[in-house]
């Protein structure tokens, strides 16, 4: 034991947090995992477990359990961990540490409460309105949710302010005892993704404080949905980044040390995250092409930045797979394709990121065909989409995030992983499971198959596939959505086994990758945080003042007062249907 | 072995991807293979690729070549 160099021997208490944050998100990838093989199932009408009436409180419950409470407390856990290791140094307080981590757990459990209450038969009333929230993961007017869905979702990203604040401050206190040393890559990453996390979610804030909740609690009787829209995809396409970046650091960090060599370019690697810091919010307009009421252009200037924000994803690509061909050389591979052999594919770290990164090029191109303004009319809202952000958060974060896990768990407790081999089908289960899944996906998507839909069977209507038929490409959807549902249970069988483990001498040091090139090499303005924040936040009110005063301009702050509508206390169409004359007139 | 045994599976794993997509590209010129016969396809593809992994490198029977050596 004396020789070993963990996380866990350096940090011990920080290793404690990390540790409840990743097992705070096994816990919600595990619920959300099957509900997604449960909406899998009942939409392809193989089997259906649930009242097509209670889709929605599924679906809901996937959305925010995987897209939001998994990736964060995953990352909160990483970002900490990069943070104390990079700095060399613990957090100021890890009593400040527990207590972020305890606020975010208790907006979970507030938010979670609140949506799984919508499957009772009677629903009880706390504060004058049934306890539910069938509002999807976005979440925006004209679907209501009960107050402590607001209330508990204010909580969760307050905490993760808090966690800002902690890493923060642990570098201050580190630029103290450090005065004349470049903030290292890991931390710099972190602060980089916090500050735009800051920017991104402002937004959703005023979204919340400032029209839905008092709407939800009586105080105000309308809000603008198009307002509210607006201000969810201004932070609905930064929070995609803030579940990327994590991912993108174990790229940088893990794979190039797991390959067996070095970071190429430290520098590369910081102009990455700055692009990402400048450019990830203002373009939130692209998820709204098709929006009534959002002038052409506004739309035309949001594409223009998507398409910028390729640059620094191919960057990531050509460093990354550079740093790999460096690793494989130098544990002897040779030829223009041959050193592929020498990578560490027994590695299920290694394997399930090299994979996660594959899949997530191949959403770059659905990518594209979604952020074009023109072509984005013919997928719009059909499950193409869900089928490319399968390929991103479904698989380049969540499967990234597993194979780390496989990595971190052993290091935040001593603790050797239960089964390598296990590991390695996993991750390659994972990817055989969403190729089947999402391919079946973006094809539907082609032929017009909506997404967020229970029952996608109707009468007197043909869907028409221009290859294969309804029939088999809903095959391969449960076929693949089964595959992923293995996976998954294979990873937390491996989780919950390990933790059953004694401590183990044989734990890796604690370490990531260094670099060919160093920060040295890397202009000192980079690592210049006010002028990046500043900068973006010009970008920022540029992107979106005009449209955000004519949206408030033509429907009035508050809206021209529409009632919410509770999904499942209203499945009567004509309300639905006067709901939808009085939005668009 | 030409590739290591983790080697092999993660070249079956992404053939399924290469065979999926490409059944739809080949739909694309007219092409319509069958479930069944994309199953085989893919089927004959990973066999070939481990009949190729699992022959000797050499003509010599036993011929060892470790993962990290070049061919
Ligand atoms: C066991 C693996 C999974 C299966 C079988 C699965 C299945 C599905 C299905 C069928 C839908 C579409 C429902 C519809 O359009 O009506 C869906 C939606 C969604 N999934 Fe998954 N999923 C899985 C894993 C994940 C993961 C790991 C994430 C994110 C980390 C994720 C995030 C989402 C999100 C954000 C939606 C959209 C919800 C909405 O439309 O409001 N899923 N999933
Ligand atoms: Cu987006």
């Amino acid at each position: 034991m004396a020789m070993r160099n963990a996380y866990v021997d350096q940090f011990p208490a920080e290793a404690k947090v990390i540790k409840a944050a990743f097992w705070s998100s096994f816990l919600a990838l595990a619920i959300g995992g099957l509900l997604g093989l449960v909406q899998a199932l009942h939409r392809t009408d193989v089997v259906r477990f649930i009242d097509s009436a209670d889709y929605y409180t599924v679906l809901t419950a996937h959305g925010v359990l995987l897209a939001i409470t998994f990736t964060i407390f995953f990352l909160v856990g990483i970002f900490t961990w990069a943070v104390t290791t990079s700095l060399e140094r613990g957090v100021v307080d890890t009593r400040f540490t527990w207590s972020w981590y305890a606020m975010m757990v208790v907006g979970t459990v507030l938010v979670g409460v609140t949506i799984f209450a919508g499957f009772l038969e009677d629903a009880p009333e706390i504060l004058g309105a049934p306890l539910n929230a069938d509002v999807l993961f976005t979440f925006y007017a004209p679907l209501q949710a009960h107050p402590f869905f607001y209330v508990g979702l204010v909580l969760f990203v307050v905490g993760s302010w808090l966690a800002g604040v902690d890493w923060f401050r642990t570098w201050w206190a580190w630029r103290g005892e450090n005065p004349d040393e470049r903030i290292p890559l890991p931390t710099f990453m972190v602060l980089t993704t916090t500050l735009f996390w800051y920017i991104c979610t402002f937004g959703v804030a005023l979204s919340i404080l400032v029209f839905l909740l008092p709407w939800s609690l009586g105080i105000v009787d309308s809000v603008n949905p198009l307002l509210t829209r607006t201000l969810f995809w201004y932070f609905g396409h930064a929070v995609v980044y803030f579940w990327l970046m994590p991912a993108y650091m174990m790229w940088y960090i893990m794979l190039p040390k797991l390959s067996g060599g070095k970071l190429f370019s430290d520098p590369l690697a910081r102009v990455v995250f700055v692009l990402f810091l400048l450019l990830s919010t203002p373009l939130g307009i692209h998820h709204q092409y098709l929006d009534p009421g959002i002038a052409e252009g506004y739309k035309f200037i949001a594409m223009t930045n998507t398409m910028f924000l390729l640059l620094p994803s191919l960057l990531t690509a050509f460093t990354v797979v550079a740093s790999m061909e460096h690793g494989a050389r130098q544990r002897g591979g040779e030829g223009y394709l041959g050193w592929l052999r020498a990578l560490p594919w027994r590695d299920p770290v290694f394997t399930g990121m090299a994979l996660a990164g594959l899949m997530f090029a191949a959403a770059g191109f659905s990518g594209m065909i979604n952020a074009g303004m023109n072509i984005n009319y013919l997928v719009h809202n059909t499950w193409w989409v869900v089928g490319h952000f399968h390929l991103t958060v479904g698989t380049a974060v969540a499967l990234t995030f597993m194979a780390a896990a496989y990595w971190f768990i052993p290091q935040v407790t001593g603790k050797a992983l239960w089964n390598r081999s296990v590991a390695l089908g996993q991750v390659l289960l994972w990817f055989i499971g969403m190729t089947f899944m999402s391919n079946a996906m973006h094809r539907s998507g082609l032929f017009g198959m909506p997404r967020r839909t229970a029952e996608p069977q109707y009468s007197g209507f043909e869907f028409e596939p221009a290859a294969g038929t309804v029939g088999e490409i809903n095959a391969q959807v449960a076929l693949g959505a089964v595959i992923l549902t293995v996976s998954l249970a294979l990873f937390l069988l491996n989780m919950v086994l390990t933790s059953f483990n004694g401590s183990s001498d044989a734990i890796p040091d604690n370490t990531y990758a260094g670099t060919l090139s160093g920060p040295e090499d890397a202009p000192e303005i980079l690592d210049n945080l006010k002028l990046w924040t500043a900068i973006a936040i010009v970008l920022v009110i540029f992107a979106y003042t005009l449209p955000v005063a004519s949206i408030v301009e033509n429907g009035g702050l508050f809206g021209p007062g529409i009632e919410g509508q509770q999904l499942t206390l209203v499945p009567d169409t004509a309300t639905v249907l006067e709901t939808v004359r009085e939005v668009m007139p | 072995m030409r590739v290591s045994k983790a080697g092999l599976l993660v070249v079956a794993a992404i053939v399924i991807p290469i065979v999926v997509e490409f059944r739809t590209a080949l739909s694309w010129f007219g092409i319509e293979l069958s479930v069944l016969e994309g199953v085989a396809l893919a089927v004959t593809i990973v066999l070939a690729i481990v009949v190729w992994a699992v022959w000797p490198s050499d003509g010599n029977g036993n011929a060892e070549t470790e993962p990290t050596d070049p061919e």
